[in-house]
């Protein structure tokens, strides 16, 4: 028989967007952009006409407690209630069944899988369509490999509902950690996973699909691109996948090329010229990060203090003006001086024996602890981690790298 | 070596006790040699001084003159070209103020100077390039003051010139970003504000939790309500029963008491409502009507008997028509008639002056005659412009007699200077600047070709030596070989040979081993050969290569050589020429140059002052000939002046015989008299007018008066005097007005009371009928009866109202009949029981209203609750706050990272680079240092770690700077800045050394190796050293120094430029 379903996760409703002002026109835009990525889902449920919707853990993050999210979920389930179509659910680390999601009062139509595995049938005119399998994570870390409770429980098309690290995927919490093995397992058709913000699909041995459909909302600016849900058919239980895009507002990470740049102003407008050719009309609004990339003749005048500061906010404001707005997160400097790194290198003197020094310790761990080990490092690491902050938590290879490049630039800039 | 900075010359305009010295130091080295107080430490302050800003005042160093100009001038010699710096003290800046100009005067930027001297710090010129014997010794310092001791140690750090500015740029960095105790550094800033930010969200609590129990507890109170809201309705809907029954208690009695009155009344239910009102109403509207008709009669009577007397005859009446326009007639002319004879008067009196004036005017005429005569607008008109002819020809004339004078005193003048200048051009030589400016610049070129000259010789001479160096034998290599092939051969056939004589002298077997033994040599040799042919073709190759490299520099030196006598024929050409124009032989002495230089200056001053002369006497000839021409146009205006003055005084005796004037007026006594007699004439002319006037207006007044008169006799009033008349027929016109008035007045009331007498009477009539009507409807024939019953019937109406009216009252409010009602009071115990039962659902009523009211406020405040957090995004916009800090804080903690790793890399860096390559400035040092010491010490190095210090080694032990003699510590440190000087020069600029007697702690050997080691630096530094000892300045002449000698201290100084005296020269 014949049917379809929708498949989404990580929807975070009212999700913190960093970045953006608390006061202004963009906030708005920023803030509503989650619920209307839901409510995209529950009109392509719709327009669809599918038999049930699929939603993979973290609808909202309990840490954010907002009632709004809770009302609006409630709010867009009904509206698939009211028109047949069933909804499964699954919670995931940020929204804990210990949290608060048991006294949402959702309608009828709406499967809360508990923290047991659970297996139900979904059935059409008075016969079997599919089964749906799935468990809830009862509290935030859940260390153990969920999708092992699984198994195929009928002849008909199945479907495993799961939050999960499928492959450990470094970006993300080790969290309900599976292998693509682990997975084929259990025998099911289609594993809906969420937790992986960046969409996947990984063809399991034996026949079978994991797929992460990503969050339907860009939240941050390493979240870019399109987001969305991904609409699957089944028909004599092959499943074929459609990904749609519902994001409102989209994030990008835009290089503006220094080369050939003369001055601010035709900076300015290389960087506007840039955004606009990529951010599209029919969204609600854009967010960038800009990198000033490359080598050029303004390399100087940015090093200037103040300049680059200056150029963000003269560029936020002009951006934020533009129709649809668009949200300057920051203006990064990635520009160089005209440095040959391995001239100096051979070139000797101090900058030669800077290279070689920082070389030395980015591979000398204990140089490199003891270049760490610094008393006011080590109480701003720590006050930091109190405020949640993971920014100097251990010492970075890369800084070094970073530091005797930057000294050879500074000496090397003032060089007769 | 790089350009810098050299200086040519000095002007001190007030310095110390200096006052207008100036000096020439040489390119090279220059020693400034005077006793002691001649002044070297203040032209050494001077210098420093001017290029870097005076001493602050109260300063022993700051020298400034009292009441004296303060400051002086630097010609310098830069890269950029040549500067004039001028600085003075002023009020205001301590430093002075400076002004940089260029050889011409113009204004040049200050930064020209800073760029001259490389941008070297302040201290770092006084510390390592100008420098007192104290200031020597104080390396210490040196090396303590942070910013020189970090600019001294990265100078010879190559790729690190600028390290302290990049170690204090990241240093600054660092500090903005992040200070472990400070609050205004951007981190600390958002760390704050995170840490206001989380507390907030602590505050906030848990939102959804807090929203679901409140939401339950909302549901809750909602049932309650409800079923508070049942019972309440049930507990008021009796108790409005019982207050309905309680309420129409007291009608039900009111009910019961009226029946039983109305039993005992007879049935009057038709007798009219109302009746004893209306009956009193007649009766006394009949009474009013008739008192009325009584008091209207009594005002008619005096109304009629006034009508008749107004109404009787009189003549007055009858005429008054015609008395009033007579009247009016005469008034109006009354003012005309009172004011007659005062005109008459005043006519007579204006005639007999005008008569009078017309006689003392002086005009043979009389009035009449006055009358005739033409003293218009016109006439006038041609006397003013005659006169104003007349008046402006004699003001020519004047105006031309004064310029003839002032030409011909102009004339006179123009002469006399003519005279003078001719006098003075005549005593000055006949020379042209230009060609004595030509002679000037031929002997500036030759002074300068002779330096090319001079110069290009010591590079010949160098040239050479460095020629003798390469063409310095080297060690020979033998051409032929030293182990021949054929030797081998031979050596061969003789060990065979041996073989064979072996064999045959012993046997075959010795044979064989001789034979062996032989071939063994001869490889041995042939080996040996091998090595040996092998060194002597290296040693070939090596002598061909210094060959070639030789050839090749003997080529470079030979085309140099060429360029060079290239260079010097040309300049000996341009020599020639020089001296030829300069008008001396080409080898000439110093002393001839500098006598045609300043023979050449007067002569230069002579010759524009000719030239001068010559173009102000053409200035003044010019001017005589149009003084000249100027006093002939003078001459010719004035006699066209009196020409036309004669004329025109002709013309105007004419004018005045014409008009009866005297002919011998003058123009302003004839207009005078004119204006006068114009203004007599206009007199009479208005006299006579006037008295026209007054002739009418008397015809008038005459027949006006007949008539009133007239008009008043017809009417009967006594006859008099027209005024008196008047009077009297103005008061009888007045009474007559006032009669009719009366009688329109009497008219008017009588009128209104007869109609007022008619409405009497027929309301009279009307209450008559009104009576009898009412009796008749009360049934009754007289009034007593008739009041009787309308007391008994208004009882009985009143009874019978209340009755309906408590009926339906207890209908309303029990919504029963009066019977039913009756029976519900009595079931519910009577009054008592119904009143106990009221109070009891009053009390249970309000109890549980109260109840319901807090339920329903309670619902209240949890619904505004729940919306305000459904719409409420405080807590949302906290989290992108909290988001968007913590993203802030790890950016700039990374960046405070960065800066500190660069700063802890940077430093690692220095020290390894120190621990393995000791900067070029120490290398120097050393080599300077070990010369000075002629070779006792060979090595001058600053240990690794943060000391800054320098050590010094023989090769196997090693010193600090503390641990030398004085004089031996001093060298150490002046080998030290000349390295550092010399590094300075090579990669910023050249500066120049200034020394104030820094060698006087020198031994004899060691002084002397100083001051060849200035010499060697004054190859590419201008060094500029003071002394006052006589040994060390013939060390210094020793090096060809140029030697200028400092006036004693004992010779005050003369006011003036005074150049220094050179004594000798290099």
């Amino acid at each position: 028989m014949r049917f379809s379903f929708v498949h989404a996760a990580d929807l975070h409703l009212d999700t913190p967007f960093r970045g953006v002002a608390t006061h202004g026109p963009l906030l708005e835009r920023f803030q509503q952009s989650t619920f209307h990525a839901l409510a995209r889902i529950v009109d392509v449920c719709l327009r669809e006409r599918v038999t049930f919707l699929l939603l993979a853990g973290d609808l909202f993050d309990v840490k954010d407690r907002s009632v709004r999210a809770r009302l609006a979920l409630r709010t867009e389930l009904a509206r698939l209630d009211h028109a047949g179509i069933q909804t499964f659910i699954v919670h995931g680390n940020h929204d804990p069944l210990s949290g608060d999601s048991g006294t949402l009062g959702l309608p009828a139509s709406v499967k809360v899988f508990g923290p047991e595995w659970e297996d139900v049938e979904v059935r059409r005119e008075g016969r079997g369509l599919c089964h749906v399998q799935g468990v809830s994570y009862p509290d935030v870390e859940v260390r153990e490999n969920l999708s092992a409770r699984f198994r195929r429980t009928g002849e008909h098309f199945s479907v495993g509902l799961l939050h999960a690290n499928l492959g450990g995927d470094a970006g993300h919490a080790n969290y309900a950690p599976c292998t693509a093995a682990d997975l084929a397992a259990g025998g099911l058709d289609y594993w809906a996973l969420g937790h992986v913000h960046t969409r996947a699909e990984h063809l399991l041995p034996g026949g079978g699909v994991a797929v992460y459909p990503g969050n339907p909302q860009g939240r941050h600016v390493h979240e870019t691109g399109e987001r969305g849900c991904v609409v699957v058919d089944v028909e004599d239980g092959v499943a074929r996948r459609r990904f749609v895009p519902v994001d409102r507002v989209r994030w990008h990470r835009l290089d503006v090329p220094l080369a050939g740049v003369t001055s601010l102003d035709m900076l300015q407008a290389v960087a506007t010229e840039v955004v606009e050719s990529r951010c599209a009309e029919d969204f609600d609004g854009h967010a960038v990060r800009l990198t000033l990339a490359g080598r050029g003749p303004l390399h100087r005048e940015l090093t200037r203090p103040g300049a680059r500061a200056q150029l963000e906010t003269d560029l936020r404001e002009r951006l934020a003006r533009a129709h649809p707005p668009v949200l300057l997160e920051s203006l990064k400097d990635g520009s160089r001086p005209e440095v040959d790194l391995e001239a100096v290198r051979a070139g000797g003197g101090f900058l030669g024996t800077l290279l070689d020094e920082a070389q030395a310790l980015s591979h000398d761990d204990a140089a490199l602890a003891s270049l760490w080990d610094d008393e006011d490092l080590t109480t701003l690491g720590q006050r930091l981690k109190r405020l949640g902050v993971d920014a100097l938590e251990a010492p970075r290879p890369e800084l070094v790298a970073q530091a005797g490049q930057r000294g050879v630039e500074q000496l090397h800039e003032e060089a007769p | 070596m790089k350009p810098g900075l050299r200086i040519n010359r000095f002007q001190v305009d007030g310095f110390g006790h200096f006052r207008g010295y100036s000096g020439t130091p040489g390119p090279g080295l220059t020693l400034l040699y005077g006793p002691n107080e001649a002044g070297k430490s203040t032209l050494l302050a001077f210098l420093r001084g001017v290029l870097f800003g005076f001493e602050k005042r109260g300063q022993p160093e700051r020298y400034e003159p009292e009441g004296a100009l303060f400051g002086g001038e630097l010609w310098l010699e830069t890269a950029s070209g040549p500067l004039v710096v001028h600085r003075h003290g002023g009020k205001r800046a301590s430093e002075g103020t400076l002004t940089v100009r260029g050889p011409e005067g113009q204004p040049l930027p200050e930064t020209l100077l800073d760029q001259a001297l490389a941008d070297v710090p302040r201290e770092l010129f006084f510390e390592v390039f100008a420098f007192r014997l104290d200031e020597l010794s104080s390396f210490q310092r040196l090396a303590q003051q942070r910013g020189v001791s970090e600019a001294l140690f990265a100078a010879g750090m190559q790729g690190a010139r600028r390290l302290p500015e990049a170690v204090e740029r990241l240093r600054k960095d660092a500090e903005g970003l992040y200070a472990p105790r400070g609050q205004k550094p951007e981190l600390n800033r958002v760390m704050k504000e995170l840490e206001d930010v989380q507390q907030a969200l602590r505050e906030a609590g848990d939102r959804p939790a807090l929203y679901f129990s409140t939401r339950d507890r909302l549901a809750e109170r909602i049932a309650e309500g409800h079923a508070l809201e049942v019972a309440r309705k049930h507990v008021e809907r009796e108790l409005d029963h019982a207050a309905r029954l309680e309420s129409a208690l007291g009608d039900l009695a009111v009910l019961a008491r009226d029946r039983a009155e109305l039993a005992t009344l007879p049935v009057l239910d038709t007798f009219p409502p109302g009746a004893e009102t209306r009956l009193e109403d007649v009766l006394q509207r009949r009474k009013t009507y008739r008192a009325q008709q009584a008091q209207l009669h009594e005002r008619l009577t005096p109304i009629d008997e006034a009508r008749e007397r107004l109404a009787a005859p009189w003549p007055v009446r009858e005429r008054a028509e015609s008395l009033r326009m007579a009247l009016a007639t005469y008034s109006g002319h009354s003012e005309q008639l009172r004011a007659l004879p005062a005109r008459r008067a005043a006519l007579t009196s204006r005639r007999r002056q005008l008569e009078q004036s017309l006689e003392e005017l002086g005009l043979a005429v009389d009035a009449g005659g006055l009358l005739a005569l033409d003293l218009g607008a016109r006439a006038r008109g041609e006397l003013e412009s005659l006169a104003g002819r007349l008046d402006a020809a004699n003001a020519a004339l004047a105006q031309a007699e004064a310029e003839q004078t002032r030409t011909r005193e102009e004339r006179a003048r123009l002469e006399t200077a003519l005279g003078r200048v001719q006098a003075e051009v005549e005593a000055l030589p006949e020379e042209r600047p230009a060609q004595v400016r030509q002679r000037q610049a031929a002997l500036g070129r030759m002074r300068a070709v002779r330096g090319d000259l001079e110069r290009l010789a010591e590079q010949r001479l160098e040239q050479r030596r460095q020629m003798d160096g390469v063409r310095a034998p080297t060690d020979a290599v033998p051409l032929r070989s030293l182990l021949p092939l054929s030797w081998v051969v031979a050596a061969a056939g003789v060990a065979m040979g041996f073989a064979v004589l072996a064999a045959w002298v012993a046997n075959v077997t010795v044979g064989m081993l001789c034979a062996v033994g032989g071939m063994m040599l001869v490889g041995l040799l042939l080996l040996v050969r091998h090595r040996v042919e092998t060194a002597r073709h290296a040693s070939l190759e090596a002598q061909a290569a210094r060959h070639r490299w030789r050839q090749q520099e003997e080529e470079r030196f030979r085309s140099v050589q060429a360029a060079m006598c290239a260079r010097e024929e040309l300049l000996q050409r341009e020599l020639l020429h020089a001296s030829g124009a300069a008008g001396l032989s080409p080898g000439a002495s110093l002393a001839d140059l500098a006598a045609q230089e300043s023979l050449l200056a007067e002569l230069l001053t002579q010759a524009e002052r000719r030239e001068l002369l010559l173009r102000e006497e053409d200035t003044l000839r010019t001017a005589w000939d149009v003084a000249v021409r100027e006093d002939q146009r003078v001459e010719e205006a004035r006699l066209r002046a009196d020409q036309r003055e004669d004329l025109l005084r002709e013309e105007w005796r004419a004018f005045l015989v014409a008009r009866r004037f005297p002919e011998a007026l003058s123009a302003a006594s004839a207009l005078t008299l004119w204006r006068d007699a114009a203004a007599l004439r206009q007199r009479l002319l208005d006299l006579r007018t006037d008295e026209e006037e007054f002739t009418v207006a008397e015809a008038a007044c005459d027949a006006v008066t007949a008539r009133l008169l007239q008009e008043a006799r017809a009417a009967g009033l006594p006859p008099g005097p027209a005024e008196t008349v008047a009077a009297r027929v103005s008061v009888a016109l007045e009474e007559v007005r006032s009669r009719a008035a009366d009688q329109r007045h009497l008219d008017g009331q009588r009128g209104e009371l007869l109609a007022e007498k008619a409405r009497l009477d027929q309301l009279v009539l009307d209450e008559d009928q009104a009576w009898d009507a009412l009796l008749a409807e009360g049934g009754c024939q007289d009034e007593a009866t008739f009041r009787r019953r309308a007391v008994q019937a208004r009882r009985y109406a009143e009874l019978t109202a209340r009755v309906r009216e408590h009926g339906q009252r207890v209908q309303a409010l029990t919504g029963m009949g009066e019977n039913m009602a009756r029976e519900e009071v009595h079931a519910a115990g009577g009054d008592p029981g119904l009143k106990e039962q009221l109070a009891t659902l009053r009390e249970r009523h309000q109890t549980e209203g109260e109840r319901h009211k807090a339920v329903l406020t309670e619902q209240g405040s949890l619904k505004t609750q729940l919306s305000q957090w459904e719409n409420d995004d405080r807590v949302s916009r906290l989290r992108i706050q909290e988001e968007t800090l913590r993203a802030k804080a790890a950016e700039l903690a990374t960046r405070y990272a960065a800066d500190r790793v660069t700063l802890a890399l940077l430093g690692r860096a220095r020290r390894r680079f120190e621990e393995e390559q000791q900067p070029r400035v120490i290398q120097l040092a050393s080599e300077l240092f070990s010369e000075l010491t002629a070779g006792r010490y060979r090595r001058v190095f600053i240990p690794a770690g943060d000391a800054r210090e320098l050590r010094v080694s023989d090769g196997a032990r090693d010193w600090s700077a503390e641990q030398l003699s004085r004089g031996t510590r001093e060298q150490l440190f002046l080998a030290f800045r000349l390295a550092v000087i010399r590094d300075f020069g090579e990669t910023r600029g050249a500066l120049p050394l200034i020394t104030d007697d820094v060698l006087v702690n020198f031994d004899p050997e060691r002084a002397r190796g100083a001051v060849r080691l200035f010499a060697r630096l004054a190859e590419h530094h201008q060094v500029i050293a003071f002394t006052c000892h006589p040994w060390l300045r013939e060390h210094f002449e020793a090096e060809g120094a140029h030697v200028l000698e400092l006036p004693g201290a004992a010779k005050p100084p003369r006011e003036g430029a005074q150049p220094l005296r050179v004594v000798s020269s290099g």
